[in-house]
C-alpha cells in the first residue's frame, strides 16, 4: 500500500485550519511553531483575520521566507476594507508573552511532539492558562498509524520527542481541559485505508479545544497582570494596505471622485459643445438633462491655474449618486467631505459642495513666430578628407 | 512603435508557474544537475590575468558549467560574451575618438567593489539518491553548518565565500520520511571577480537585495508598490521602480540602474471588459476585446506572478472545473477555499495564458486559465498609447529632469547602503556598492554646418534645430510641382482655401515651384474618397494632397493603400483640424510643402561628408500585430554623395524566414540603383541596423553580417567594398548628466562617450544627438560589430553624428542616423496602414514621410 496522501498530509492539515477559520471567523489568530510560515502564508488571504501572529524558536527559519508574507503587489491596487497586521516573533511556547493573549484562535500544528515531555506542562500553562484563546487547535502524529509506513522504525521525524496513540493524546487533552476550563473535540486528517479507519484512526490526530464561556479565569490563575511580559522578540511586522488606513482611504476616495468627475465632465462637455455649435440651445431632454443639469462652467478664481484653462464644477451630490463605491468606502457624505477637503490633489469650490475640474484644451505649443528669422554667419571650416583612414 | 513591440516581448510571463490552476502538474526536474550552457559565455572573458589562468586549471572539466539549473534556457538580455571587438584590427588598442571639447559627466552607474584578492568558490552539489524538488534539495543542504552561514544555492550550483577544507565534502541528511541522503559537495571553480559566472552571481545577489528592500519584480524590473502615483481620470496607477543590471563595463564591474515606471490599471480585467462592451456594443465586442487584451500582461490578486494573455476562452466560466489532485474543483470554489476570494460574476469568460519556457527536458505546461475578476492589467493598451491626453498625463508623472532622476538614483543607492540586512548580506560576500554616481568624461562634437544650396548656416547647439534658420532660404533642389491634385470635402472648403494660399506663400522663398492644383471635392466617406482617387489620379499626376475631416484610420489607410500599392503616386494627407488654426497655419504649411517636396524627390539640405563613393544603409523592423504577427523589415540606402536621395524598400517576412534573408534582395536592389545614379558601385558601405532586441545581437553577428557580405559578393567577384555594420539601440538604460553650476542638466547634442560605460568586448560608443525639452535625454548606443573600413573611431563617431542631421521630416538633429529613421517610418507605414509591399516605382522617393 501507498501511505502517501493526496493532497499531501501537510496540505490537508492546513486546509483543516482554513476550513475552521472560514466557519468561525476569528479576528486574532496565532500560529505557534510556525517554522517557515507556510500556514501564515495561506491564512493571510482570509481577510476576516485582522491580526495574524507567528511564533517560532528558530529565527533563521522565520526569516527565511518573510518576503513571502509581504502584501502582494495587487493588494495596493484595490485595498480591501478589512485591516490585517502580520507579526512574527522569535520565542518559546513555554514562555508567557502578553502580546499573544486574548486571541480568538491559536494553532499548534505538529508542534507538541517536538517539545521535551517535561515541557508539556509548561506549554499547557502558557497556551491554555495564560494566552487563553477562545480556541486552540493542536495536531500531532497518531502513532497507531505508523505501522502503515513500510519499513519505518522509530518516529516519523528525527526531532520528535514522542508520538502518541489516540488514547494518549486524548487523555492528555482531557486533563488540560479540566485544569484550564476547555472542552475538546477530536478529529484528524489522513484517512486510514478503508476498513481500518476505526482501529487505526487518522494519520494526524487533531484536537480542537473550545474555551468554556463560564470560566473567565484568565488573569486570576497567575495574577500577574501588573507586570508586563514581553520576552518574545519581534522579527517582522507588516500592516497590509486597507481602507482602515486613512491615508489610503483618502487616496482611494480622491481617485474615485476624480475619475467620475472627469468622466461626467467629458460627457457633459461633449453635449454642451454639440448644443452650442448648432446655435440651437436644446432644452434638456429627459435622459441626459437631469444627470448633467448641475454641472456648470465656473470661474474659480482662487485656483492657481493657467488663465486660459476653463473650469467645470461638478457637484458632490451628483458624484455621490453616480458612484456607489464612495458610499461603501466613506459611509456618509459628511465623512467624505471631511476626509478630502484639504487634500491638495483635489480642487473644490469654496462651499465644498462641488469638485472643480480643469479642462486643458488639446493643442500644440505656441507656434514659432514666422517673421522672426535670423541667419547665423557661415562659420565653416573645411573638413579634412577621411579617406586616408586605414 | 518598434518600442511597443519590444515592450511586449519583455512582458512575457517569466519562469514556471506551478501554482496556476488549469496548468498541468510540473514534470520532475532534470536529474542531471550540470547544464551545458551557452558555450559562448567562455569567449566573453576579456582580460585574464596570470592568476586567473592558474585558477582556471582547477575548473578543468567544468568549463561550461553555468548558473541556471532552475530556469533552463534563459535568454541573455545583456548580449554578454559576444566579442566583436577582437575581430576588428584597428580598434584593438583603442576605440576612442578625439574630436570635440571635453565635458564632465555623471552616469547612472555605481561601481561594484570587492575586497582585494576576492575569490568566489563555486561548488557542484550532488544528491544520492537524486532529489527531484529543488526546495527539498536546498532544505537538505541548508541543515549543514559545515558550509558556513553564507551561501547561495540554486539547486545544482553552490557558491560560498569560503573554501571548504577538502575538494570533495560528503554530508549526510535525513528527510522527513526518514530517508538517508548523501550530499557530495565538490569544488569546481575559484572565480575571480571578473569571471562571467561571477557577474551572474552578482545579479542573483542583487535580486535578493531588491527583495529585502520590498521591491516587486514585474518582468525584468523591480517596482515599489507602496508609494504609487495615481492618475485617477484614466484609472491608472504608476509604480516607481528601477531597472538594474550588473555587468563588466569598460574598466570595472558596475551596477547600471535607471528609474523605471510601471503603469497598471487600477481596475480589474473584468471591469475593463465591462467598459469595453459598453463602448463598442455586443456585436464587435469579442473582436475588440481580443484585439485589445491579447498580448497584455496581467497581475493576479493571489500571487505576485505575471501572466501574458494569449487567448480568451469564450466557452469557459468560473464554474468550470479543473483537476486538482484526484478531484475536480471549480475555479470559483478553488479561489474561495484557497484564497478567500469570492468571485461575484459567474458568467465571465476566462483568460488563457500559455505558460512557456519550460526547461529543456520538461514537458511544457498546459495553458493556465485566469479569472478576469482576479486580474489587473499592467502596461498600456495600444489604444491608450495613441490617446494624446493619457500620454500627456502620464508623461507629467514619469518624465523626470536630470536633477530629479539622479536624485532618485542616489536615493536608491542610499537605501542599499543604509539597510542593515542588505549591508550584512553584502558584507558576508565581501562586496560593496559605490555610493556616488559614476563620474566620467565625454566629448562634445562641434556643431555641423548645414548647406542649403549655395547658402550655409549653423544652428544653436543647445536646441539642435534649424527651423528658423532655413526659412526664406531656397532648398537644395526640388522638381517643380506642376500636376497635382487637392482633395477636400465640402465642410472643409475653408481649410482647403487657406492651405492653398499658405502653400503658395511659403513655397516662394523656399524656391519650390508650385503650380495651381486640380481642386476636387469628395464626399466624406471612404468609398467615395477612393472612387474620387481612382477617377482623377493619372500617370502624370505628381502628387495628391488630401484634406481629411477626421483622424479616422480607414480613410487614411485607403488613400495610402491605393496610392502606395496600386497606383504609385506620392500623397500628402492633412487633417482639417490642424489647418483650422490661423496662428499655426504658416508653420504647418511650411512643414507640408517641405514634405511634399521630399516626396517627389526634392532635396532640402546636406552636411559635408568627407568620404567618397559612400553608401549609407539603415535597417529597421516593425512587428505587425494585425497580420498574424509577422515582422516587416525596411531598408533605406543612400544613392548620392550628398546623402540627399534614398532608395527605400520594405519586405514582409514570410513564415519561418529570417527578416534579413528577405532584405538581402532589397540590399542588392539598393546597390544596383546606386550604380544607376553614380555609374559605379560604392567603395564603402556603412550599414546601421536598428530594431535589434535585447539578446539578439548574437544572431546579427552570426547570421545577418554573413548574409550582407554574401549579397555584396553576388555583385561580382572583384567587387570588395569596405563594410561597416553598426547596431543602433535607442532604448538603453544608460543616462548621462552634465554638471553645470552645481546642478545636473542634459548633456548638449553632440556629446560622445566611448569610455567607462561602454563594454570592453565591443567597439561601441554612445552619442547624445537630439535635444529634449522635457525630461532626461537618452543617449543612443552604437555598436560596430563588423568593420573593414579602417575608419578611425573618431571619424566613425563623427559620421554617425552627421547622419543624425539628415532626416528631412525634422529640421533638427534626431536621435538616430537618418536612414534608420527613414526605415522606421517606412516599416511603420507598411505595418500600420498598408500591410503590403509598396509599388517599386516609389523606391527612389521618400514617399512615406
Amino acid at each position: 500500500m501507498n501511505p502517501l496522501f493526496k493532497p499531501s498530509l501537510h496540505t490537508q492539515r492546513h486546509n483543516f485550519v482554513i476550513d475552521f477559520i472560514r466557519k468561525t471567523n476569528p479576528k486574532k489568530v496565532a500560529d505557534l511553531g510556525c517554522g517557515e510560515c507556510s500556514l501564515l502564508q495561506k491564512l493571510r488571504f482570509h481577510r476576516q483575520i485582522e491580526l495574524l501572529v507567528g511564533v517560532d524558536l528558530n529565527v533563521a527559519k522565520l526569516k527565511k521566507r518573510t518576503h513571502r508574507l509581504a502584501p502582494l503587489s495587487t493588494d495596493y491596487l484595490q485595498p480591501p476594507s478589512n485591516q490585517l497586521c502580520l507579526q512574527l516573533y522569535q520565542g518559546s511556547v513555554t514562555q508567557k508573552d502578553d502580546r499573544v493573549r486574548g486571541f480568538d484562535l491559536i494553532t499548534c500544528i505538529e508542534l507538541i511532539e517536538h517539545l521535551p515531555i517535561n515541557d508539556l506542562d509548561q506549554f499547557s500553562k502558557v497556551v491554555f492558562g495564560y494566552m487563553a484563546p477562545q480556541t486552540v487547535i493542536i495536531s500531532t502524529p497518531n502513532s497507531e498509524f505508523n505501522p502503515l509506513f513500510p519499513g519505518m522504525l522509530g518516529f516519523r521525524h528525527t526531532d520528535h520527542k514522542f508520538e502518541w496513540t489516540r488514547m494518549e493524546f486524548q487523555s492528555w487533552s482531557q486533563n488540560v481541559c479540566l485544569v484550564f476550563g476547555y472542552m475538546a473535540e477530536f478529529t484528524g486528517v489522513g484517512k486510514a485505508p478503508p476498513g481500518q479507519e476505526d482501529h487505526i484512526g487518522f494519520c494526524t490526530q487533531i484536537g480542537v479545544f473550545h474555551k468554556l464561556e463560564t470560566t473567565n479565569r484568565d488573569g486570576q490563575i497567575h495574577g500577574d497582570n501588573a507586570e508586563v511580559n514581553f520576552p518574545y522578540k519581534l522579527i517582522y511586522c507588516v500592516t497590509y494596505p486597507s481602507l482602515c488606513d486613512n491615508n489610503i482611504l483618502r487616496k482611494m476616495l480622491i481617485s474615485e471622485l476624480l475619475y467620475w468627475a472627469a468622466n461626467l465632465t467629458k460627457e457633459w462637455q461633449e453635449k454642451w459643445e454639440a448644443e452650442h455649435e448648432d446655435n440651437t440651445p436644446v432644452e434638456n431632454d429627459a435622459e441626459g438633462g437631469c444627470k448633467y443639469r448641475e454641472i456648470s462652467w465656473t470661474k474659480a478664481q482662487e485656483l492657481e491655474c493657467h488663465p486660459l484653462h476653463r473650469h467645470v464644477s461638478v457637484p458632490l451630490d451628483l458624484l455621490w449618486n453616480c458612484c456607489p463605491k464612495l458610499n461603501e468606502m466613506s459611509g456618509s457624505l459628511t465623512n467624505l467631505i471631511q476626509l478630502i477637503t484639504h487634500d491638495p490633489k483635489i480642487k473644490m469650490n469654496s462651499l465644498h459642495s462641488a469638485v472643480v475640474v480643469c479642462i486643458q484644451e488639446q493643442g500644440d505649443e505656441d507656434p514659432n513666430d514666422l517673421m522672426d528669422s535670423w541667419y547665423a554667419e557661415p562659420c565653416h571650416v573645411e573638413e579634412k578628407n577621411w579617406e586616408t583612414d586605414g | 512603435m518598434a518600442s511597443r513591440a519590444r515592450g511586449r516581448a519583455r512582458g512575457r510571463a517569466r519562469g514556471l508557474e506551478p501554482s496556476a490552476p488549469g496548468a498541468q502538474p510540473r514534470e520532475p526536474a532534470p536529474q542531471v544537475a550540470v547544464v551545458v550552457g551557452r558555450g559562448r559565455q567562455q569567449t566573453g572573458q576579456v582580460t585574464r590575468s596570470e592568476e586567473d589562468k592558474a585558477v582556471s586549471e582547477i575548473s578543468a572539466g567544468f568549463q561550461h558549467v553555468q548558473i541556471g539549473v532552475r530556469g533552463g534556457r534563459r535568454r541573455d538580455v545583456f548580449d554578454a560574451g559576444i566579442n566583436t571587438r577582437q575581430t576588428i584590427e584597428h580598434v584593438k588598442s583603442s576605440k576612442c575618438g578625439t574630436s570635440g571639447l571635453t565635458i564632465n559627466l555623471s552616469a547612472n552607474y555605481f561601481r561594484v567593489l570587492s575586497r582585494p584578492k576576492w575569490v568566489l568558490y563555486q561548488y557542484h552539489v550532488d544528491f544520492k539518491p537524486p532529489m527531484e524538488s529543488i526546495r527539498l534539495r536546498s532544505a537538505l543542504l541548508y541543515q549543514h553548518e559545515a558550509l558556513g552561514p553564507v551561501r547561495c544555492f540554486d539547486g545544482g550550483m553552490l557558491f560560498l565565500p569560503i573554501k571548504l577544507h577538502n575538494k570533495v565534502t560528503e554530508l549526510c541528511s535525513r528527510t522527513n520520511h526518514g530517508e538517508d541522503v548523501q550530499i557530495i559537495v565538490t569544488l569546481t571553480n575559484e572565480l575571480p571577480p571578473t569571471s562571467p559566472v561571477c557577474i551572474q552571481f552578482y545579479n542573483i545577489i542583487f535580486k535578493r537585495i531588491l527583495r529585502v528592500l520590498s521591491f516587486q519584480q514585474i518582468g525584468r524590473h523591480h517596482y515599489n508598490p507602496k508609494d504609487p502615483l495615481n492618475i485617477p481620470q484614466h484609472r491608472l496607477t504608476v509604480w516607481p521602480g528601477y531597472t538594474s543590471a550588473i555587468l563588466q563595463y569598460e574598466s570595472s564591474i558596475m551596477l547600471c540602474t535607471d528609474v523605471s515606471h510601471k503603469v497598471l490599471r487600477s481596475e480589474t480585467v473584468l471591469d475593463f471588459m465591462g467598459n469595453l462592451r459598453q463602448k463598442c456594443g455586443p456585436r464587435s465586442f469579442t473582436d475588440t476585446c481580443s484585439r485589445e487584451l491579447i498580448g497584455l500582461v496581467v497581475l493576479t490578486k493571489y500571487n505576485n506572478k505575471t501572466y501574458r494573455i494569449d487567448d480568451i476562452a469564450w466557452d469557459q466560466t468560473p464554474c468550470n472545473t479543473f483537476k486538482r489532485g484526484e478531484a475536480e474543483v471549480s475555479f470559483k470554489n478553488y479561489y474561495k477555499n484557497q484564497y478567500g476570494l469570492d468571485i461575484a460574476d459567474n458568467n465571465q469568460v476566462l483568460l488563457v495564458s500559455h505558460v512557456k519556457k519550460a526547461a529543456p527536458g520538461l514537458t511544457p505546461l498546459g495553458p493556465a486559465l485566469l479569472i478576469p475578476e482576479l486580474c489587473y492589467l499592467t502596461g498600456l493598451t495600444d489604444k491608450m498609447r495613441t490617446d494624446y491626453t493619457i500620454m500627456k498625463d502620464l508623461s507629467m508623472h514619469t518624465k523626470l529632469t536630470p536633477e530629479q532622476r539622479s536624485g532618485r538614483l542616489l536615493g536608491f543607492s542610499t537605501a542599499i547602503n543604509k539597510n542593515e540586512t542588505v549591508q550584512a548580506e553584502l558584507e558576508n560576500w565581501g562586496l560593496k556598492f559605490d555610493k556616488q554616481l559614476l563620474n566620467l568624461s565625454g566629448r562634445v562634437l562641434p556643431p555641423e554646418t548645414i548647406f542649403q544650396g549655395p547658402r550655409s548656416y549653423s544652428y544653436n547647439p543647445r536646441t539642435a534645430d534649424w527651423a528658423k534658420e532655413m526659412r526664406g532660404l531656397p532648398v537644395m533642389g526640388s522638381p517643380p510641382l506642376e500636376n497635382w491634385l487637392l482633395l477636400y470635402t465640402r465642410q472643409n472648403n475653408r481649410e482647403a482655401e487657406s492651405l492653398l494660399e499658405a502653400l503658395y506663400k511659403v513655397s516662394g522663398p523656399l524656391k519650390i515651384t508650385l503650380q495651381r492644383p486640380i481642386i476636387i471635392e469628395y464626399e466624406d466617406h471612404q468609398e467615395s474618397l477612393l472612387r474620387t482617387l481612382q477617377k482623377n489620379v493619372r500617370n502624370e499626376t505628381q502628387m495628391v494632397v488630401v484634406i481629411l475631416s477626421s483622424s479616422r484610420k480607414d480613410k487614411y489607410d485607403s488613400v495610402k493603400k491605393y496610392l502606395c500599392v496600386e497606383c504609385p503616386t506620392p500623397s500628402q494627407c492633412a487633417l482639417a483640424r490642424t489647418l483650422s488654426r490661423p496662428q499655426a497655419l504658416m508653420t504647418i504649411a511650411t512643414k507640408i510643402v517641405l514634405q511634399m517636396a521630399c516626396k517627389i524627390g526634392g532635396e532640402l539640405w546636406c552636411v559635408e561628408i568627407p568620404l567618397k563613393q559612400l553608401m549609407v544603409v539603415g535597417i529597421d523592423c516593425y512587428h505587425d500585430s494585425a497580420s498574424g504577427k509577422r515582422s516587416i523589415g525596411a531598408l533605406v540606402a543612400s544613392l548620392n554623395q550628398s546623402l540627399s536621395r534614398w532608395y527605400s524598400k520594405v519586405k514582409l517576412q514570410t513564415r519561418g524566414q529570417e527578416i534579413m534573408s528577405e532584405l538581402k534582395m532589397a540590399f542588392v536592389g539598393a546597390l544596383k540603383d546606386y550604380y544607376k545614379f553614380n555609374q559605379c558601385f560604392p567603395s564603402r558601405i556603412i550599414l546601421y541596423r536598428d530594431g535589434v532586441g535585447d539578446g539578439q545581437l548574437d544572431s546579427v553577428v552570426k547570421f545577418e553580417v554573413p548574409q550582407i557580405i554574401q549579397s555584396i559578393k553576388s555583385m561580382g567577384e572583384n567587387y570588395m567594398p569596405k563594410l561597416s555594420v553598426i547596431v543602433v539601440k535607442k532604448h538603453v538604460s544608460c543616462r548621462l548628466f552634465e554638471h553645470s553650476q552645481g546642478t545636473l542638466i542634459n548633456p548638449p547634442p553632440g556629446t560622445v562617450v566611448d569610455n567607462e560605460v561602454t563594454r570592453p568586448e565591443w567597439y561601441d560608443f554612445y552619442i547624445v544627438s537630439q535635444a529634449v525639452r522635457f525630461g532626461s535625454v537618452s543617449p543612443t548606443h552604437y555598436n560596430v560589430v563588423y568593420d573593414t573600413s579602417g575608419l578611425k573611431p573618431d571619424h566613425m563617431q563623427r559620421l554617425t553624428y552627421k547622419l543624425c542631421h539628415l532626416y528631412y521630416n525634422w529640421q533638427g538633429i534626431i536621435a538616430v542616423p537618418a536612414p534608420c529613421q527613414y526605415a522606421h517610418k517606412l516599416a511603420y507605414l507598411v505595418g500600420e496602414n498598408l500591410h503590403k509591399e509598396p509599388h517599386m516605382d516609389l523606391d527612389n522617393l521618400l514617399f512615406y514621410l
